[in-house]
């Protein structure tokens, strides 16, 4: 029990509870880059001339959203997801029926009807009534929005209540998404099918860019203050140690839920946004192919991290885009290889790789630091006198 | 009239349950004794079902591609293992990001190879037409086979992990692989033997569904699904939850589609697999541990 | 005075074995208890049920007036049991810092954590129970880079955080150097102070340092209670326990 307390050792423990105390919820190198960032792409309308590029930009920002919200989910609580597709899809098919009704009344069909063509096409006449009330915009926000909260909180309800999460999880997250896609193509009439929903005004200004743009940051300002809040210690301790946090009366379910939820939101919003900003949606943004390429862009950037999903969506997205043309079907084997790669060679990501590294480095130095001290000879003195065998290596090791 | 139709359906659901058997056997395997989350599970389905093409060009029928795609796909499992499994085996929730990248590979490489059109697989010529059954229901001879098939794979799997030395140890690693390795029994070896095996069997599944589906790239992920999905529901790790899995989802998806449709019965499928495990957490048969 | 924890009839079987069978059992306000009993007696399994890990076929759990039977987990510990488990069971990826703030006793629902911030008082209180398990120099270190004594410390300290009514502790020196567990029998006797403790031990040394009273369990009864010194004399106690071969 004789403890050898070294000035080193005190040091060590001042040191430690000074880092503790001061360490800020966003970290200056954080407001600086960000702020940097966010100035780069929302200045761009002034300093770009290319319109792809600009469209390019807000559907990065989308995608970034989209692998955040599976980033919180996986990264910070340890729930695998691959159908988070069903809520940015929800969010996305709900906007765009929205605007394309809305389009459709100032721009009448080849026939003439103020329907949707795919509507016409599959033999409508009119609006049915229960899509009306989506032509109230405000009202197709809370929709796009709130619907897919709910289907997440009812998703959760069931299956966390009953520790269903791992692989079941991810197999039922999976096959749900299958069958919202496969509902989309069957129901064309209401849906657009294999076609998707196309041809409405939608917005592709600079004003809407920096829409995007701010809820981006607050999204991600959000995120960082959730996870290294209290919750998001709770979060990662069930991610950890489910039956610990449990056992210290934490209900692991409810935690589960409120933060699929949170990320189910994320990703409608993502969806509304990117269907509002792009003007296209299709099936295959419900489905279950474009979920697990949105983990692999959290996987590459760095799960468990706020910056990551960010990296990893534009590094990945961007380099599809410039790649993908010139290689065409090459793209898809570096994206499986890729998702080989992350795993095999980097499983924290890009930014959890950097992180782990500059920790290693801190606490290295301190680890010198506490080394090169020499013992303190009074309380070795002490023990003696305690008739205790000093051990002064055991602190040090 | 009705009854007939009813019997009709029960039929056409016993086929279904045989193709649902047939292709998570091998996943089964993969899945529930080696712990891997394979989702190039379908992808190597395909490739059985691209080796079935490949053979009956060469002149051959069913009945050969389905040796030659459980050695083709066996193989071919074994470098994936040999490449990249087993480093990850302690990583379950990786190793389904990894083979999807596989599955994303094998998917674009046959492409590559055989260009993007649909390949149709004749079935053999003694197993085309059918019989009838209770007065006028035709019922092909193919889909009798299917039935055949999937009980004879199920009895191979029973007799390789009852009856054999390697089923012997392949069930102790199941159970503790920590001790089992301790006890000399080489585990990755283990590992290695029933990846490969489990492929093959994938493989089989591929030579014997090319007949009933068109031949493409992107043929093998519903399957896929579907044999998660029987797993899930089954449990996982025994082998009579697959029977009992394909058997429910099955019959549950033919009768509603037929009364609905496609898309409505599979969501009320889903919804019904979700309420069981809600009920039951691990599965119909699933490892119960101590409580 | 009423039993802090009082167990009436408690019976459990699992795929045919009675585990328990109809045992009755107490542990009063700020006593330091040690469940004796050889492998298999039930003792874990006692545990699992007082926290609600399983549930009984038969009997009650009382514990500060309520009746727990049948709760779940994270309720019972609400209720003010703290449970540490045989093997280290601590939040791998957290830092040692933060694997004692989220024990910290306050509202465990999900709203009430999301606004919830660490008042000085907290803080301090944090401190000085990593002072107590001697891990105030690391931590900020993840808890997977700890020694298997210091998580076990840690694990202690957690508890302490949460400050139940009763720590039920499950064998917590299992695996430690001789060092290790002289420095734990002294904290849990400092934490003994405080609270009520029980505790599962197998190591005779152990047990006679800090045990006042031991209570041992035979296939799933109670054999004997009482003063450690009383116990050990009885000579069914002799027979089934320190007979074989434990005779320290």
């Amino acid at each position: 029990m004789q403890q050898i307390r070294t000035d080193a050792h005190i040091r060590q423990v001042s040191r430690t509870v000074r880092n503790i105390r001061h360490t800020p919820m966003i970290p200056l190198w954080a407001i600086i880059g960000g702020t940097a960032i966010v100035a780069l792409i929302g200045a761009y309308p002034y300093y770009g001339t290319d319109a792809y590029v600009l469209s390019l930009l807000g559907k990065f920002l989308c995608y970034a959203i989209f692998a955040l919200s599976i980033d919180l989910i996986w990264g910070f609580t340890g729930i695998l997801s691959l159908g988070q597709a069903v809520y940015f899809g929800i969010g996305a098919y709900v906007i765009a029926l929205s605007l394309k009704m809305n389009y459709t009344l100032t721009h009448a069909t080849r026939y003439g009807h103020k329907i949707p063509d795919f509507m016409e096409w599959n033999g409508l006449t009119e609006v049915p009534h229960f899509m009306t009330p989506l032509m109230n915009k405000p009202f197709a926000v809370v929709c796009a929005l709130a619907v897919p909260t709910l289907l997440a909180f009812l998703f959760g309800a069931i299956t966390f209540k009953r520790h269903i999460y791992g692989v079941y999880c991810a197999v039922i997250t999976l096959a749900e998404a299958l069958i919202l896609q496969d509902f989309i193509i069957e129901y064309q009439a209401y849906t657009g099918g294999f076609n998707g929903i196309t041809d409405y005004s939608n917005y592709s200004g600079k004003w809407f860019l920096w829409f995007i743009l701010a809820v981006t940051v607050a999204f991600f300002i959000i995120a960082r203050v959730l996870t290294h809040s209290r919750v998001g210690t709770v979060l990662k301790s069930v991610r950890d140690n489910e039956l610990r946090a449990e056992f210290m009366g934490y209900n692991v379910a409810n935690y589960r839920i409120f933060v699929f939820c949170v990320s189910a939101f994320m990703a409608a919003t993502a969806g509304a946004m990117y269907a509002a900003w792009v003007g296209l949606v299709s099936f295959l943004d419900t489905g279950p192919v474009y979920s697990i390429e949105a983990v692999i862009w959290t996987a590459v950037g760095g799960r468990g991290t706020v910056v990551g999903p960010f990296v990893g969506a534009f590094l990945v997205k961007g380099a599809e885009f410039f790649l993908s043309g010139t290689l065409a079907e090459w793209w898809q084997i570096i994206v499986g290889g890729l998702f080989i790669a992350v795993v095999l060679i980097m499983p924290d990501g890009i930014v959890g790789s950097l992180a782990k590294w500059a920790r290693h480095r801190r606490r290295a130095i301190s680890r010198e630091v506490l080394e090169d001290s020499e013992p303190n000879v009074e309380a070795c003195q002490l023990d003696w006198d305690a008739g205790a065998t000093p051990k002064v290596q055991e602190k040090t090791r | 009239m009705v009854m007939q139709s009813i019997i009709t359906q029960l039929l056409n659901g016993f086929s279904v349950v045989a193709i649902l058997v047939i292709a998570a056997l091998g996943l089964a395997i993969i899945f529930g004794v080696a712990g891997v989350i394979n989702m190039a599970h379908g992808e190597l389905i395909m490739v059985g079902a691209y080796t079935a093409a490949v053979v009956g060009k060469a002149g051959g029928n069913t009945f050969i591609a389905m040796p030659v795609a459980f050695i083709v796909v066996g193989l071919l499992g074994l470098a994936i293992e040999r490449g990249i499994i087993q480093w990850i085996y302690d990583r379950p929730l990786e190793t389904l990001l990894a083979t999807w990248g596989v599955g994303i590979i094998l998917q674009t490489v046959i492409k590559l190879i055989f260009g993007p059109e649909l390949y149709y697989v004749g079935a053999p010529k003694i197993l085309r037409g059918g019989f009838h059954l209770i007065g006028r229901l035709p019922f092909p001879w193919y889909r009798l086979f299917l039935i055949v098939v999937a009980a004879c794979l199920m009895a191979l799997v029973f007799v390789v992990i009852f009856k054999t030395n390697l089923g012997l140890k392949v069930r102790a690693v199941r159970r503790n692989r920590a001790i089992s390795g301790c006890l000399g029994i080489d585990t990755a070896r283990v590992d290695m033997l029933i990846f490969c095996f489990g492929s093959g069997l994938a493989g089989v599944a591929g030579a014997v569904l090319a007949p009933i589906k068109s031949v493409s790239t992107t043929m093998g992920f519903p399957y896929a699904v579907d044999s998660y999905m029987v797993l899930v529901l089954g449990g996982v790790g025994n082998l009579w939850g697959v029977v009992a899995g394909s058997g429910l989802i099955g019959e549950a998806e033919t009768i509603l589609s037929f009364i609905f449709n496609n898309v409505i019965g599979r969501l009320l499928v889903f919804l019904f697999i979700v309420v069981i495990i809600r009920i039951v957490p691990r599965g119909i048969f699933g490892y119960s541990e101590r409580q | 005075m009423a039993a802090l924890l009082e167990v009436k009839g408690l019976t459990t079987k699992a795929s045919g074995f009675t585990i328990l069978n109809n045992l009755d059992f107490s542990v009063d306000e700020n006593e330091i208890r040690v469940l004796l009993g050889p492998n298999g007696a039930g003792k874990t399994t006692l545990i699992c049920m007082i926290t609600g890990q399983y549930k009984p076929s038969a009997g009650t759990i009382r514990f500060a007036g309520q009746d727990i039977t049948g709760w779940a987990p994270d309720d019972i510990f609400l209720a003010g049991i703290g449970r540490k488990f045989q093997v280290p069971n601590i939040y791998e990826t957290l830092s040692v810092y933060e694997n004692v703030m989220v024990c910290l006793r306050s509202r465990r629902e999900v709203f009430a954590t999301l606004f919830h911030r660490l008042s000085g008082e907290d803080k301090d209180r944090i401190w000085e129970i990593l002072t107590l398990i001697e891990l105030a120099d690391k931590a900020q270190y993840p808890a997977n880079a700890l020694a298997h004594g210091e998580r076990q410390w840690l694990e202690l300290g957690m508890l302490v955080a949460s400050n139940p009514k009763l720590l039920l502790l499950d064998e917590p020196t299992t695996g430690m150097t001789e060092d290790d567990k002289h420095k734990s029998v002294e904290l849990i006797r400092k934490i003994g102070q405080a609270h009520t403790v029980l505790l599962v031990e197998h190591d005779m040394h152990i047990v006679r340092q800090i045990a006042r009273t031991v209570t041992v369990l035979h296939q799933g009864q109670k054999l004997a209670e009482g003063p450690l010194g009383e116990v050990m004399e009885n000579s069914m106690v002799r027979e089934v326990y320190l007979g074989k071969g434990k005779g320290h």
